[in-house]
């Protein structure tokens, strides 16, 4: 049995190493001093990591970028939450097209959406294009919002809204203090989880830009084409970093796992 | 009629197109204990959910203290009800989960204050205020969910199969506070319950309900002496019913000849202990044998399909397998009149 | 009281106009294109774009990347779930994190790194120079080999969470009991292991090739104008050459792919449910 324990412990480092490794070479490349992409870097020094702080593109992408991801997913648990109430509270006519139609944005290649939101709402009817691509991340977070938060319902007895409504509560004030209070974390892990998905995603983005319109990772796409400096080994080990933290302080708090 | 605080009229309750309850008419009395006894299915929950106001009626009116409450919101008919799966707030303490009704209503700070303390106090919960609902017993949660509705001071409070979730210390000790809080309010209570020990023993009145249709109310004696038919026969412990028709005993196995006319009637009951057993024109053979304390039970495979019946405790007990002679009295039949099989 | 559909209609209403809105007429439009040629309905452009080397190369290619991702990272799969299943509870909650981690970090720095790795001067050439097996640097980057390393990386994990979730619900002692009955550890694979998560197996294929299929990102950075995907390909037409009828065609490709998949993935779930009584 200690021979296969020690098998076991050498194929999950391999599996790690090769699913976590690269990170570990990209944080050291970021570190380098110099000039050039390179592993095992040359020198220490942390002049990439402030260089990608002084690219103004990159600045203006990271603020798009965040406008998107936090007003989309709030956009999505907008139309979601009321969404997901029906569809675990009610027997919906026509449901299962419903659920279809909201789960779409999941099945549909997202540069599809992107292509098709520019091709027949950006350039015939001269929506900007901060719009669409509001309108796209919205679409797309939202089948998450509605699954996460149609999860945490389902944890919850609906007797309690009746309980609510017979101690004088409206039908909405119900929801606002029987059901609200107690999907409060599932609400907060779709936006996570949302936030999260709006801000790494490509390719809905891919068409969906104009001049000096850039989501984050469409820009650092952009900006590997042109150089081979390590700024965006910098900027991605701090993206990295940004994920890892916001995941672990969602998991410690929330159990985020709990609801995905 | 003044007397009647709750009336119900021709009332008919349905989800989508399965109708759930017909045509109920039904008037329960102030400070009366309804019990709505029936098998899952029956209606009894859908009748009780309708008193409240969580159904809306499909036609048929629902009076309550002599004002039609038909179409009046939940909220506005001050009705308690405790439910089944005791339905508190997860997110709220115990205190909050009491004092909740009355802020809603936005009474005063002190008021909320000494009434959900005076609730708790009620139900024996004042030192778990600050806990979490989660972290009490079954039997503490349910006391919780009546504190909960007595706070709101209600006229009418409908509990939903309220000793089913409990063990049997807890149920006698539930059963004991409900009779006390009658006593002591005058609170007029319905429930709802599936078994029928519990129907008896705790009810001033009972309606058996079958099918969406109340097929017997009464007291408690009278259903229990006097079922008015087979189902309601069955469902109070006549284990032995047989159909009696050109003076013939008959069931769907067999038939015995009586030799005797019993006009008027074509259904007859006996309880197990009614059955005379060890000697008699009839024989079965012991299919099933069980030691209950004071007695024992058998179960018999006779011609006339299976007989449960009873005898004492200290009389030589039948072994499985043998065969036992007994006697159906016909004098101490039940005749269940308008059951035409 | 829950029972009011006109209330439940208005509240999954805006979800659904939004999404039919900004997103299926919007997306149907552009795949009835392809169908569209002088003002009549027609197959043509599907026609001329199979009829093209370059698309067939792209479309086999794309399929081919899709199934080898998908089976290597089920082999490694299985392998690495049936070691974390082995662990202790706290040390398999920790890998299993280290396993999703990855999932939740932006694709572009993901697949930036094998640039760092396998580029001319990158770490596998380093180390092949340096022990003389080569003289000069081989070319890694931009084959299909590197689309093929980086798409294994990104998905493996959705494979691997699926198949360790599926291990977790074996019965404890199944494969012990299939021991001592005599099983040799293959018959104990195809005849215990297998039959029992093949549901895990079949959602981590699902989410696996169909991730492999419509990938951007990697094949972007990795690949290049050289190993062009159907994305990749997707996206040259249109800013190269304007050339909205193959986008079209590619579109609908890959949404049937990605659908049929989908309804896969559905009907083994659903099959799963009506199975528990």
């Amino acid at each position: 049995m200690k021979r296969n324990l020690w098998v076991a412990r050498i194929v999950i480092f391999l599996t790690l190493a090769f699913l976590i490794g690269p990170f570990l070479i990209i944080i050291a490349a970021a570190l380098s001093a110099g000039s050039s992409l390179a592993f095992p870097p040359q020198g220490f020094s942390l002049r990439w990591v402030i260089a990608v702080f002084e690219v103004k593109s990159f600045r203006a992408s990271f603020g798009l970028s965040m406008f998107l991801a936090v007003f989309g997913t709030v956009a999505s648990l907008i139309l979601g939450v009321p969404a997901a109430y029906a569809v675990t509270r009610y027997r919906i006519p026509f449901g299962e097209a419903v659920r279809m139609a909201v789960a779409a944005p999941i099945i549909v290649p997202g540069i599809i959406v992107g292509l098709a939101l520019l091709r027949y709402l950006v350039i015939p009817v001269g929506m900007t294009v901060t719009l669409a691509l509001f309108l796209a991340h919205t679409a797309l977070v939202l089948p998450y919002s509605v699954r996460v938060v149609s999860a945490s319902l389902e944890n919850l007895r609906p007797d309690i809204e009746e309980a609510a409504v017979l101690l004088g509560c409206s039908r909405f004030g119900a929801f606002a203090r029987a059901v609200l209070p107690n999907i409060r974390g599932g609400i907060l892990a779709a936006f996570i989880l949302g936030f999260v998905t709006s801000f790494n995603q490509v390719p809905v983005s891919l068409f969906l830009s104009g001049p000096g319109v850039r989501t984050l990772p469409i820009d650092m796409l952009a900006y590997i084409e042109m150089t081979y400096d390590p700024s965006v080994a910098a900027l991605s080990a701090l993206l990295a970093f940004l994920s890892i933290a916001i995941v672990f302080a969602a998991e410690r708090f929330l159990g985020l796992s709990r609801y995905v | 009629m003044s007397d009647d605080y709750v009336v119900l009229e021709r009332l008919k309750l349905a989800y989508g197109e399965t109708v759930a309850v017909h045509d109920l008419d039904l008037a329960i009395t102030r400070g009366e204990l309804l019990a709505l006894l029936g098998p899952s299915g029956c209606g009894k929950t859908t009748t009780m959910r309708a008193i409240a106001g969580l159904l809306a009626p499909a036609a048929g009116r629902i009076f309550i203290d002599g004002a039609d409450v038909t179409y009046t919101p939940p909220s506005k008919r001050n009705v308690g009800l405790v439910f089944q799966s005791y339905a508190l707030f997860p997110h709220l303490s115990v205190f909050e989960n009491v004092a909740f009704g009355l802020r809603i209503k936005r009474e005063p700070k002190p008021s909320i204050d000494a009434r959900s303390r005076a609730a708790l106090a009620t139900v024996g919960l004042e030192g778990f205020a600050r806990r979490n609902p989660a972290e009490l017993s079954g039997g503490q949660q349910q006391r919780l969910a009546l504190a909960r509705s007595l706070v709101m001071e209600p006229k009418l409070l409908l509990l939903d199969e309220p000793l089913s979730n409990l063990d049997a210390r807890l149920r006698l000790e539930m059963r004991t506070e409900l009779q006390r809080l009658q006593l002591e309010t005058g609170v007029t209570m319905v429930f709802v319950t599936h078994d029928q020990s519990e129907a008896l023993a705790l009810a001033d009145r009972i309606v058996v309900m079958k099918d969406g249709i109340a097929v017997q109310t009464g007291t408690p004696e009278e259903i229990y002496n006097r079922p008015r038919d087979v189902f309601v026969a069955d469902f109070v412990g006549f284990d032995n019913i047989l159909y009696f028709r050109n003076g013939m005993l008959t069931s769907d196995f067999g038939s015995t000849d009586t030799g005797e006319e019993l006009p008027g009637s074509d259904a007859l009951a006996w309880r197990p202990a009614e059955v005379i057993l060890g000697s008699g024109p009839m024989q079965g053979r012991v299919i099933g044998a069980s030691f209950a304390g004071q007695y024992r039970e058998y179960v018999l495979d006779t011609g006339l399909g299976k007989i449960k019946a009873q005898a004492p405790a200290d009389a030589p007990p039948h072994t499985i397998g043998g065969l036992v002679a007994f006697e159906l009295p016909l004098a101490k039949a039940h005749r269940l009149p308008g059951t035409g099989k | 009281m829950l029972t009011n559909k006109t209330e439940a209609l208005a509240l999954v209403l805006p979800a659904a106009v939004f999404a039919v809105a900004v997103f299926l007429i919007p997306v149907c439009i552009l795949l009835s294109e392809a169908f569209r040629s002088d003002g009549s309905w027609s197959i043509a452009a599907y026609v001329e774009f199979f009829s093209k080397p370059l698309n067939q190369t792209v479309f086999f290619r794309t399929l081919k990347l899709g199934f080898l991702v998908t089976a290597v990272s089920a082999i490694v799969g299985y392998v690495a779930a049936f070691c974390i299943v082995g662990l202790d509870p706290t040390s398999r909650g920790r890998i299993f994190g280290l396993v999703v981690l990855p999932l939740m970090i932006s694709p572009v720095a993901r697949t930036y790194a094998w640039i760092v790795i396998l580029g001319r001067t990158g770490i596998v050439n380093k180390a092949l120079t340096g022990l003389g097996l080569t003289d000069a640097p081989v070319r890694i980057l931009f084959t299909e080999t590197a689309v093929f390393i980086g798409l294994l990386q990104l998905f493996m994990p959705l494979m691997i969470i699926s198949l360790v979730s599926a291990m977790e619900n074996l019965p404890r002692d199944a494969i012990s009991a299939a021991r001592v009955l005599g099983a040799s550890w293959p018959q104990v694979f195809i005849r215990i292991i297998l039959p029992l998560t093949r549901e895990g197996l079949v959602i981590g294929g699902t989410l696996v090739f169909t991730g492999s299929l419509t990938a951007y990102i990697t094949p972007a950075i990795l690949g290049g104008a050289k190993v062009l995907m159907l994305e990749t390909l997707l996206y040259q037409r249109v800013t190269v050459a304007n050339d909205f009828l193959s986008a079209s065609v590619i579109a609908m490709i890959l949404i049937v792919m990605s659908f049929s998949t989908y309804m896969l993935l559905k009907r083994v779930a659903a099959s799963k449910r009506g199975a528990q009584p």
